[in-house]
């Protein structure tokens, strides 16, 4: 019974004549597409059929747009997330994932008990630390967190929430682990991140702006009175808002007006200190304050956070990094403009633009126009499979955790304020594709982590009853894990893999129904349909 | 038949895939024609090692300023001592921990550049290792000088620049130009991939018809396998008795100078080092104690590596050492040293004018430091940039080093 339906057999015999031909249409002048949208119109009544030749991701991936929905809105398709967005429909199941409350997550919560340190609070891990069960400058709270980012991506229901989640973990980063956010960083994670993932952009900023997390990683808790640190001021405009559209001079006033938030260094916690504090009027871009009082520091630099937070040329930054997220590593130019209007009319919240995003054209256009990050293909490489956690323990998580590293993107772990990359240009990588290529055999053979709850037996698990011949077994193999059958030539290459040809007997002692199974499995998972996103 | 290449024609030869021959018919295309080893024509340059010292080195233990009377009094227990100095140098000596180094030093082809160190001060192990590595202060610039310079000689190969000792990427190496971050030669290696089970030319065939971006990182990879392959296939024993001490630098040299004694093309290699961050106990300069025998680690790999290319080799091979910082100049209560500021650089290879300090030393003295630490008299980039034009044949540093110019040290020769 295999959980994909086979919803279009779209696939063309490229490597022959068509894909001759369609080099031949592309060498005469046919325009790449700019954007992943169709300008195609379509008379009323007509069924249309978009040209695979023109698109090199054409029948790579399944057309189905639940499918779609579920590749990009989550970490990538399970059996049960299939199932379930089958019986909702795209729209109950968008909204449910859109009120993340509304979802019980009891496997989810199951692996968060096990990483107990993974949510403290700044009072919690110092009161910890006074108690005597934890050290001073103790790592442990950090890579508890750590561990539980691959729980979370695999085995969390509440799929769309974690993705967004990372995503402003980048957009806002603070490295974990890092020895001078060592009490705080759990903090950050669970009072701002996660507290404001699905709400609204201002709030989120604010928050950030005043969590000893960022003050310490960005310096601005040591930005000083005589000896204002820009480092802050700087990213906040560059990184977190507005993009490279500041002067120097504006640098200099946002470092001068942020000045007073600190770290109070007895308790670890957020403090406004007016006595470090730059009074005297500012200009950033076309915000004005009179800053007139130290003491009124704190409510001036809230009320910049709030300008830049609702500045246009923010929305366009946040809703175009939404873009590359969810959409194409070039956002179609008509969708921006679009959601950044979504994002202003309702004053930075989150939701509305994602609802917005999901539900567009260029949305369901957008077909294999993105690429799985190393993080988002080990997350989907377990989640596909529909491998479950092991019933104790959290060294399988760390397994995940340290795969996710030797990939080159261990959840949170990026050193830069400006967060991972998210185009497929930046992780184009032969070495990172080797790790890639090597953890998808490690996991599917259940050669580490080896305690994942796997089907006692792979190839019923996968796809039930034994095919007849090498052929079926590939192509039931290809659509339970793709979605999707290869076309003639890499189905016949995967035959030969095993000596064979497609219309071979399939023998129930034959290696490739045993032993070599996982190699199958992992061919496939190595192929470009999968890398796709 | 579209076939997905790495590599232009000139570094390219034909192989005689025997064990493969089955799959010849659905392969062929890819694995006829692998990859040779020779140099890329484009690049007629020493190859490139970067060694960094990782966790901030302290360039006053490893390069004395004995002749500095302020240096012991900052150092009372942890000072190295004049007597026990070699390099026999007047103001400077080197560490006794490094004597393997020592024939090498006398020899000429290594030198120590000293007070270099970044623009600015940096006491942040993240932030300044950053910094360095992205090497353009106070610009929007986000790649690593390394790939800026493979990029201006239009590197496209993977094996042109390797990462050597881990499996992540190079910040000094982000950018668009593709390259390779290995742990080690023998584990270039798809798991289970053999003649019984070939893995890597069955993805080749995978890959032929997908998107033109994907089908050419799997090439590469799929190349990249092959050459490890040969590698492995070859064996491997250093020359003139060179002898790697067992340490994680010593594995990573050793792949090195293996990668540059095949003509694999290399024209830069990354390093590291780590453990330098000694908060505490530094130690005297006598075995067992820790500066003693970090250094001497250090110095028992490079001086392997040296060993093994033999003069010929190391013609056209220079080791740069690079750390984010160096330490404070007075040792701190716990006989260790916190992070500072200016720094000692080692530069190795056959085009080096060696036996030397190079640099302008600022003193010691309360009014010469910086908040207590060794002031920077010479940037890094500037020293980095007089090798890249000298022995590298980078003609114009502007993209590589924004805003730097080179130094006129003269300690290499040109080309």
């Amino acid at each position: 019974m295999t959980v994909f339906e086979q919803t279009l057999h779209r696939r063309t015999a490229i490597g022959g004549a068509a894909a001759a031909g369609a080099a031949a249409v592309l060498a005469t002048g046919t325009p790449a597409r700019a954007d992943s949208t169709f300008h195609t119109t379509v008379e009323p009544g007509v069924e249309f059929v978009d040209d695979l030749d023109l698109d090199p991701a054409a029948g790579l991936l399944p057309a189905d747009p639940l499918l779609h929905l579920l590749r990009r809105a989550t970490y990538g398709p399970s059996p049960a997330s299939i199932a379930e967005i089958r019986r909702l429909g795209a729209d109950a199941w968008l909204d449910r994932q859109l009120n993340p409350a509304s979802i019980a997550d009891p496997v989810a919560d199951q692996l968060l008990a096990r990483l107990p340190l993974s949510g403290l609070s700044i009072a919690e891990i110092r009161a910890k630390v006074a108690a005597g069960q934890l050290k001073q400058y103790d790592w442990t709270p950090m890579w508890q967190l750590s561990f539980a980012a691959p729980a979370r991506a695999i085995w969390s229901e509440r799929q769309l929430f974690e993705v967004m989640v990372d995503f402003w973990a980048n957009h806002l980063n603070v490295t974990c682990p890092f020895g001078d956010v060592w009490d705080s960083r759990t903090d950050y994670d669970r009072t701002v991140l996660r507290k404001h993932a699905l709400g609204t952009f201002a709030d989120l900023l604010k928050s950030s702006a005043r969590h000893p997390a960022m003050l310490t990683y960005l310096d601005n808790r040591f930005s000083t009175r005589l000896a204002p640190n820009e480092n802050y001021g700087r990213e906040l405009l560059e990184l977190h808002t507005v993009g490279l559209e500041y002067t120097e001079s504006d640098v200099k006033d946002a470092a001068k007006l942020l000045t007073g938030l600190t770290v109070d260094n007895a308790t670890g916690a957020y403090r406004y200190d007016a006595a470090n504090h730059v009074a005297g009027p500012v200009r950033i871009l076309g915000f004005r304050h009179d800053n007139a009082t130290t003491t009124g520091g704190e409510s001036a630099a809230l009320a910049f956070l709030d300008y830049l937070a609702l500045h246009p040329s923010t929305a366009r930054r946040i809703v175009t990094k939404l873009c590359v997220r969810f959409v194409a590593d070039e956002p179609p130019a008509g969708l921006v403009t679009e959601l950044v209007k979504v994002y202003l009319d309702h004053r930075s919240a989150i939701v509305p633009v994602l609802r917005a995003l999901f539900t567009s054209a260029e949305f369901a256009a957008s077909v294999g126009a993105k690429t799985r990050t190393p993080l988002e293909d080990l997350a989907a490489t377990v989640r596909v499979l529909g491998y479950g956690p092991p019933p104790s323990g959290t060294k399988t998580f760390e397994s995940l955790y340290w795969m996710a590293r030797n990939a080159g993107q261990a959840p949170m772990y990026w050193g830069p304020p400006n967060g991972y990359p998210d185009v497929a240009a930046a992780w184009a990588s032969p070495s990172g594709l080797l790790v890639r290529w090597n953890f998808h055999l490690s996991i599917a053979a259940g050669y580490w982590p080896a305690d994942l709850v796997k089907p006692a037996d792979l190839l019923t698990g996968m796809i039930g009853a034994r095919p007849a011949t090498y052929g079926a077994l590939i192509d039931a193999t290809a659509e339970r894990l793709l979605g999707v059958r290869l076309g003639p030539d890499q189905t016949a290459a995967l035959a030969a893999f095993y000596g064979k040809t497609p219309a071979s007997q399939l023998k129930s002692n034959d290696p490739a129904v045993g032993w070599l199974y996982p190699y199958l499995m992992t061919m496939l998972l190595n192929s470009p349909n999968f890398a796709l996103r | 038949m579209k076939t997905v290449t790495c590599c232009d024609k000139g570094r390219r030869r034909f192989l005689k895939t025997t064990a493969l021959g089955a799959l010849a018919g659905l392969a062929g295309s890819q694995l006829d024609t692998q990859l040779a080893f020779a140099a890329d024509p484009a690049y007629s340059g020493d190859v490139l090692v970067l060694l960094s010292l990782r966790g901030g080195f302290d360039g006053l233990s490893a390069v004395v300023p004995a002749g500095d009377p302020a240096y012991y009094a900052a150092r009372p227990t942890i000072g190295v001592p004049k007597a026990q100095l070699i390099g026999g140098g007047t103001f400077f000596g080197l560490h006794p921990a490094l004597a393997p180094l020592l024939p090498h030093w006398t020899a000429g082809s290594l030198a120590a550049v000293h007070a270099v160190g970044q623009p600015a001060p940096n006491r942040s192990h993240f932030s300044a290792m950053e910094e360095l590595e992205r090497a353009a202060p106070g610009t929007s610039v986000r790649t690593g000088w390394l790939s800026r310079m493979l990029g201006s000689f239009g590197a496209h190969d993977p094996f042109d620049a390797i990462a050597m000792g881990t499996a992540r990427p190079a910040r000094v190496l982000a950018g668009p130009v593709p390259h390779l971050s290995l742990t080690s030669i023998d584990g270039l290696a798809l798991t289970g991939d053999d003649a019984t089970k070939p893995v890597a030319a069955t993805m080749a065939a995978l890959y032929r018809d997908a998107p033109p971006a994907l089908a050419q990182t799997a090439g590469q990879l799929t190349g990249a396998l092959e050459r490890g392959r040969e590698l492995r296939a070859a064996g491997y024993t250093p020359a003139n008795g060179a002898a790697y001490p067992d340490t994680e630098l010593g594995a990573a040299l050793r792949d090195v100078a293996r990668l540059i004694k095949a003509d694999a093309g290399l024209m830069t290699a990354t390093v590291d080092s780590g453990d330098w961050d000694m908060h505490e106990n530094v130690g005297i300069a006598a075995p067992g104690r820790r500066m003693h025998d970090q250094l001497a680690k250090l110095a028992a790999a490079l001086a392997a590596f040296a060993t093994d290319l033999g003069a010929d080799g190391l013609r056209r091979v220079t080791v740069i050492t690079i750390s984010e910082f160096g330490r404070r100049v007075t040792q701190n209560g716990s006989a260790g040293l916190d992070h500072g500021y200016g720094n000692a650089m080692f530069v190795l290879g056959g085009g080096v004018r060696g036996g030397r300090v190079y640099g302008t030393w600022p003193g010691l003295g309360a009014a010469q430091l910086r908040d207590g630490d060794l002031a920077v008299t010479t940037d890094y980039r500037a020293v980095i940039g007089e090798i890249l034009r000298a022995r590298c044949g980078v003609g114009d540093l502007s993209t590589v080093f924004p805003g730097v110019a080179a130094s006129s040290l003269g300690l290499v020769t040109a080309r």
